[in-house]
């Protein structure tokens, strides 16, 4: 309410005669109104004179305002009819300026469509907004679109966008994305991807735009949530377009031109004034008048046309302007602000009724009933629509239809048709009680086919509430809404049969949702480029719906190409766009048939706005892997996806591949936690295996990414052991990378002690991670099998411990992701635990166990499910005999064959094998050098004696070199303690060593 | 006030029915009391714009295009069906409606597993029939075939809780309007008991039943249904709750004041509940409660009585929040398991973040909870 006083004397100034004569009348009775109501001059009468004023000032613009509101089928009758009046040559029209160029693409299409800006290279805007897109959404039931196919389709009339660009749009938003600029403008709701059922359908969409910011001609709504309850509450309605819909909609549709736009101005001036100061937001309002009005100047300006020639198609919002640009001699110099560096991509994208009523606030069926009104006012009073040349989707009789003119010579300008408008009822239209009847008939048959037991005593009992709620709600004939909520009264009953309720069908029989849909001509070079592509499959897939393709590459080899361009498409559109029914690819594998349900033409937007990131999907894809390597987040897990992702979809070249893959490094090396180390394992290995068989030589940057891997991992391992946030998958993950890599790891010069340290400085304290460790160790051969398994057998032994053992299991069960050797041991324990444990502990923890195993399920569990089939019987009654091989006294056939021949115990492995091969042993001896002959069985002597005599000079030099200054001792077992000798020539260190070893 | 406990609408509403009656000009269906609109206004109450000359209260919290449908329903020739969760104010609607429409809410069936048709048609005076053998005199009607004879408003609550073939006895009720006694004899007119235009029925149905006793679909087609959702709107069931709770607190004649923040604590406990409710994946995991709204004002009225009798006569959070304990907890282990949840989940962070009566509550909260486990 706060605006109407600033800008009053703007309003009156310039008052002639005449104009006081016009609504003279209509003055008086809102003077007397607000004397009465408010009990004398004050705001109240301030903004009903006001609003006055303002009617009267846009009327007197000698450049035709034509006030609209939006989806408003009376807006459009009106503005068809104007048209064929008057006839301007220049069009100007609220809409953003930089979109003119795609006016023209529409004809291609059906509507509705929305046109659409689109940026993702931006510049001067917070990095958090992109992409940014603005859509203007286009029915065919619009006064825009009567304004824009006239234009288009007149020679020498001119149309001009005047509206601020789709810069401008984010330039001007000063808030976040979150609540774009007005209230009816907001980003589409983001519906579920449609898989089939109904309600997705639905979701998909009401999600046609996207995350779009809408802009609309003609946004004409209460900015003032109680103004707007009120008039729901008055009108007893329930939401804002019933409410329009029965008091300006119906009663305005036969209105004349004057009528009509004087009728428009007020309302437009009521909203306004009623408006609450939201700074930012009527700053906005504001400034695109004044942007529109610069740019009509600069226009009439240039090409000095008559302002009389022209007609300026706006918002009736904006009609009751009061910035001092308004008008042809406005005076002002508002200064056009240069638009951003950012690049904006122009297209098409099809729109739905239901994207319309999502986007913009409006009633679920809103836009579908205002398309039935239309449709219906054109047959009432035959008025001739305009259509573009070649409109997809035109109705074919139209020709037929004679125009009949709608107003004769054309009356002098200004004459008060307000007051009589405000006080009349609006009268019966003769086509609705035959209508209604028809609808009811519609609905039952609706019905019956959805389910419902529906019959014809519900027709009747539908007609007659509905005119029973009509009466009720001071309606002279049932609206559409007061149909609906009969046919729910009447039909709907405590459950619904089929997948659409009443309410939904009734939607559905007023027109339902249209999509539109964009024509190949309009579609930017991707999408026809994609289309060219699958052309080979011979299936319309321009049309919505799922079309099944069947590809058999080996019978059509090229149909390769198509299934390449289908796997790219399946990785870039979202869900449900491109599915495979049949076929994989992966690295290294590729199907000879498959089959898909392609959906293209039902996800066409997707398509579309592809379009805007290149010109071809390979492009596209090469653009989205980049950005996601490049990504601030990016870990080296995602950068590996990228180079799989590249390796598959653009095989080709190596190019990408190397680029992306030597960035996976760079962020390997800066990455300092282990989150990601078991997808990088598998990616890595995947790749690995891929480049070993289909390349001559592993690329370089494998190769140094799996050295630096090894090297961090390494680096990390002992920090990871006892770093509680690293779970035990990942420790197994990190030891695998480093345990299967290493043969090639080494190979590169890399050094095996360092995981031997690294694995010695490792002291984790969860059971898990110790178990993970042994198994390390086992694998390093730090640690016998012997030894494990005399852990384990400690572990269960003791009462203390028993709880914590199945944890113990599961690092087992994980370790065998690293050492897949260990899958007896494994195998072993487990069984133990199932033998062993108690039931308290074994029992909890057996969830655990599956979901381990689950998790694992491709790598771990064949792997102990084999070997458990080694170990475990076969058979049942193998069962009864059988002994666990861990149980079984330890099979050592050859000790048992030296035993047997009364051998000594001590005797060294392959002693037996020199008597039964001699002439190799022979052989081996001359080569040594030895000359005695074979020494006799059982003989016992220091080995190495025998050669010491055999080579005394050599002995004597080593003698020298180590200080021994005696002689050669006598042959014979040694009298004293060797090293005795040495004690008594060296007493000095033999006293420190003494030291040392008492403590000291 | 009068002397009854709870005296019904039409008696406790008898002077704003008058005085709409008396004002009423718009034509009225049958022998309807009040025209359609103002049916709708007495429920609805109403507003500066009527341009009455007193304000009508309103007595019925909900969407206007219910009370619509209701109306119209019962103006055609079809039964009114009113079906949802209990405590969604089924029957109160009910009985405005039929107070306002035929000035008598009281002929009502009450469905159960022990309705049978005599309840819904007639039954005998027995001495009598002995005495006189049998006429009109020794019939004793049945509140429906009183509304009949009477043209207004019959009643039958619960309907999906009678037995199928009882329900089925309302059909030929229903489409012919009119029950004949083969008892009688045939040659004279007593023998059929013909409706008086304005009967209609107004049956209501809870929705947890379903499944009971289904009705046939020659009933379902007979009647209109309605179905009256939970109430999820705060302001509204705000308004709601602090209505009824003032009713109640003039019944008992106590002086006491429901703090407005106790008030929105009870509410948002309501709604963080139905919430867990919605996402719970089995029964298991939700409260056996509806949670609607009659459940709240219940809990309200149980922690001001207790208060005033038993507490220092003034609300506080703990005695509403055991109220609330006591009232919801119906099956143990799983309703106290849901509410131990709730309550150190939900209440003890917002207790710590936002304090107010939030801290009192949970304490309250905890304590019911161990004394009831």
């Amino acid at each position: 309410m706060s605006a109407a006083p600033e800008s009053a004397p703007v309003v009156r100034e310039g008052t002639s005669a005449a104009r006081e004569s016009t609504f003279a009348g209509l003055r008086g009775q809102l003077h007397e109104a607000a004397a009465a109501f408010a009990g004398g001059p004050d705001a109240l009468e301030g903004i009903l004179l006001g609003m006055v004023d303002d009617v009267d000032r846009a009327v007197r613009e000698p450049l035709e305002i034509f006030p609209v509101c939006h989806h408003s089928p009376a807006s459009a009758l009106a503005m068809a009819r104007r048209l064929r009046e008057k006839r301007p040559k220049v069009v100007y029209l609220e809409l953003c300026e930089d979109m003119a160029p795609l006016l023209t693409e529409l004809r291609n299409c059906r509507l509705p469509v929305a046109v659409q800006a689109f940026a993702s290279e931006m510049d001067g805007f917070p990095p958090e907004w992109a992409p940014l897109s603005v859509v203007a959404p286009i029915t065919e039931a619009s006064a825009e679109y009567q304004a824009i196919a006239y234009a288009l389709d007149t020679p020498d009339v001119e149309l001009v966008l005047v509206d601020r660009s789709s810069d401008h749009v984010f330039q001007w938003d000063s808030r976040g994305r979150s609540a774009p600029e007005a209230a009816g403008e907001g980003p589409a709701g983001d519906g579920p991807d449609g898989n089939g059922t109904a309600a997705d359908e639905d979701a998909t969409e009401t999600a046609l735009h996207g995350e779009a910011v809408g802009v609309e001609i003609g946004d004409l709504r209460p900015r003032f949530a109680e103004l707007e309850e009120h008039l729901l509450r008055h009108g007893k309605v329930r939401h804002w377009s019933e409410w329009w819909h029965q008091y300006v909609e119906l009663p305005l549709g036969d209105g004349d031109h004057d009528t009509y736009r004087q009728v428009m101005f007020l309302i437009g001036s009521l909203f306004r004034r009623l408006a609450p100061g939201d700074p930012s937001r009527v700053r906005v309002d504001e400034d695109r008048e004044r942007y529109m009005w610069t740019r009509m100047r600069e226009h009439l300006a240039a090409t000095g046309t008559d302002p009389e020639d022209c007609l300026y198609v706006c918002g009736a919002f904006h009609a009751a302007s009061r910035v001092e640009e308004f008008g042809v001699a406005g005076s002002g110099a508002y200064e056009i602000s240069p638009r951003s560096a950012t690049v904006w991509q122009h297209g098409l994208i099809p729109s739905s009724h239901a994207a319309i009523e999502a986007q913009f606030g409006l009633a679920a069926g809103s836009v579908s009933i205002a398309a039935t009104e239309w449709a219906k006012s054109l047959r009432r009073t035959r008025v001739r629509p305009y259509r573009l040349a070649g409109q997809d989707g035109a109705r074919k009789s139209r020709a037929k239809q004679t125009a009949v003119p709608a107003a004769g010579p054309e009356q002098p300008a200004a004459t008060d048709r307000l007051s009589g408008f405000l006080g009349r009822t609006p009268a019966l239209d003769p086509l609705d009680e035959a209508e209604l009847l028809g609808w009811c008939v519609d609905i039952v048959s609706a019905a019956r086919r959805a389910g419902y037991l529906a019959s014809t005593a519900d027709a009747i009992a539908v007609f007659e509430t509905s005119i029973l709620l009509a009466g009720m709600r001071d309606r002279a004939k049932p609206t559409p809404y007061d149909f609906q909520d009969a046919a729910v009264t009447c039909i709907e009953k405590d459950a619904v049969p089929g997948r659409r309720d009443v309410r939904r069908l009734v939607e559905i029989m007023m027109g339902g949702d249209r999509v539109g849909r964009v024509g190949y001509d309009s579609l930017p070079p991707l999408a026809r480029d994609v289309h060219d592509r699958l052309e080979p499959l011979g299936l319309k897939l321009q049309q919505r719906g799922v079309r099944r393709a069947l590809l058999d590459m080996a019978s059509r080899p090229e149909l390769r190409d198509c299934s390449d361009v289908l796997w790219m498409l399946r990785r870039l559109l979202p869900r449900g766009a491109a599915r495979t029914v049949m076929g994989e690819r992966a690295l290294g594998e590729r199907s000879i048939q498959e089959s898909w349900d392609l959906a293209l033409g039902t996800h066409q937007r997707a398509l579309i706005e592809l379009g805007y990131e290149g010109v071809s999907i390979e492009q596209v894809l090469e653009q989205r892997l980049r950005r996601a390597a490049h990504a601030p987040r990016a870990t080296a897990a995602t950068v590996l996806e990228a180079v799989e992702d590249a390796a598959l979809y653009l095989g080709g070249g190596r190019r990408l591949a190397d680029e992306l893959g030597t960035r996976a490094l760079a962020v390997l090396a800066s990455e300092r936690s282990v989150d990601g180390a078991p997808e990088v394992l598998r990616r890595v290995r995947r790749l690995l295996a891929h480049y070993r068989t289909s390349e001559p030589v592993l690329p370089p940057w494998i190769e140094s990414f799996v050295k630096a891997g090894y090297a961090h991992y390494c680096t990390l391992l002992p920090t990871a052991f006892t770093d509680e946030d690293a779970t035990t998958g990942q420790v197994a993950a990190m030891l695998g990378f480093l345990f299967s890599m290493e043969g090639l790891a080494l190979s590169l010069g890399c050094d095996r002690a360092q995981l031997e340290l690294a694995v010695a400085q490792s002291h984790p304290g969860d059971p898990s991670k110790t178990a993970l460790l042994w198994a390390a160790q086992v694998q390093l051969g730090t640690l016998s099998r012997e030894e494990l398994r005399a852990r384990c057998a400690e572990l269960l032994a003791n009462p203390l411990v028993v709880p914590a053992y199945p944890r113990y299991l599961s690092g087992f069960v994980h370790a065998l992701e690293p050492v897949p050797g260990l899958a007896d041991v494994v195998v072993e324990a487990v069984s133990n635990a199932f033998g062993r444990l108690p039931d308290a502990v074994l029992l909890p923890w057996l969830p655990t166990l599956i979901g381990t195993l689950r998790a694992g399920a491709a790598d771990l569990a064949p792997l102990l499910v084999r070997e458990a089939g080694r170990i475990f019987p076969a058979r049942l009654a193998a069962l009864d005999a059988w002994v666990p091989p861990w149980r079984a006294p330890a099979p050592v056939p050859v000790r048992r064959a030296a035993r047997a021949a009364g051998q000594a115990a001590d005797v060294r492995r392959g002693a037996a094998l020199a008597p039964a091969h001699p002439a190799a042993f022979d052989a081996l001896a001359d080569l040594l050098g030895c000359t005695e002959g074979w020494a006799p069985a059982g003989a016992v002597g220091p080995a190495g004696a025998a050669l010491l005599t055999a080579h005394p000079a050599t002995c004597d030099a080593l003698a020298g070199l180590l200080g021994c200054t005696e002689g050669w001792a006598p042959a014979g077992p040694p009298t004293a303690p060797a090293g005795a000798a040495l004690t008594a020539r060296h007493p000095g260190s033999a006293t420190a060593l003494e030291a040392l070893l008492a403590g000291g | 006030m009068s002397d009854l406990l709870r005296a019904p609408a039409e008696i406790k509403y008898a002077e704003e029915l008058d005085w709409l009656e008396s004002v009423d000009d718009g034509p009225k269906p049958f022998s309807w009391r009040l025209s359609p609109k103002m049916v709708r206004l007495f429920i609805l109450g109403s507003e500066r714009s009527d341009g009455l000359d007193r304000e009508i209260s309103q007595k019925w919290f909900g969407d206007r295009s219910f009370v619509e449908r209701s109306i119209v329903t019962l103006a055609s020739d079809r039964g009114l069906l009113l079906i949802g969760d209990p405590g969604t104010g089924k029957s109160w609607l009910a009985e405005l409606l039929s107070a306002a429409i035929s000035r008598n809410s009281t002929l009502v069936v009450q469905g159960t597993a022990g309705t049978t048709e005599d309840h819904i048609k007639y039954s005998w005076n027995v001495s009598m029939v002995i005495a006189k053998g049998q006429s009109r005199e020794s019939m004793i009607p049945s509140p429906i075939m009183t509304a009949m004879e009477a043209g207004s408003i019959g009643r039958f609550e619960e309907l999906t809780r009678s037995t199928s073939d009882v329900q089925d006895a309302l059909i030929s009720i229903l489409s012919e309007k009119y029950i004949s006694v083969p008892e009688l004899e045939s040659g004279g007119s007593d023998n059929i008991v013909f409706a008086k235009p304005g009967f209609s029925i107004i049956a209501t149905a809870n929705s947890r039943d379903r499944g009971v006793n289904d009705l046939s679909s020659a009933l379902k087609r007979r009647f209109n249904f309605v179905r009256i959702p939970v109430m999820t709107n705060r302001k509204s069931e705000a308004e709601i709750v602090r209505f009824r709770t003032e009713e109640l607190l003039r019944r008992h004649s106590i002086e006491l004041e429901v703090p407005p923040t106790l008030l929105d604590v009870l509410l948002q406990s309501f709604a963080d509940l139905r919430a867990s409710a919605a996402a719970a994946g089995s029964d298991d995991e939700k409260l056996e409660s509806a949670l609607s709204t009659a459940e709240q004002i219940g809990v309200l009225e149980d922690a001001v009585l207790h208060s005033n009798f038993f507490g220092e006569r003034t609300l506080t959070a703990r005695s509403l929040a055991s109220s609330l304990v006591g009232s919801l907890a119906r099956r143990e282990p799983e309703d106290l398991a849901i509410l131990n949840k709730y309550l150190h989940g939900v209440v003890e962070p917002r207790s710590k973040e936002q304090g107010g009566s939030w801290p009192e509550f949970l304490e309250g909260g905890r304590d019911a909870i161990a004394t009831l486990s």
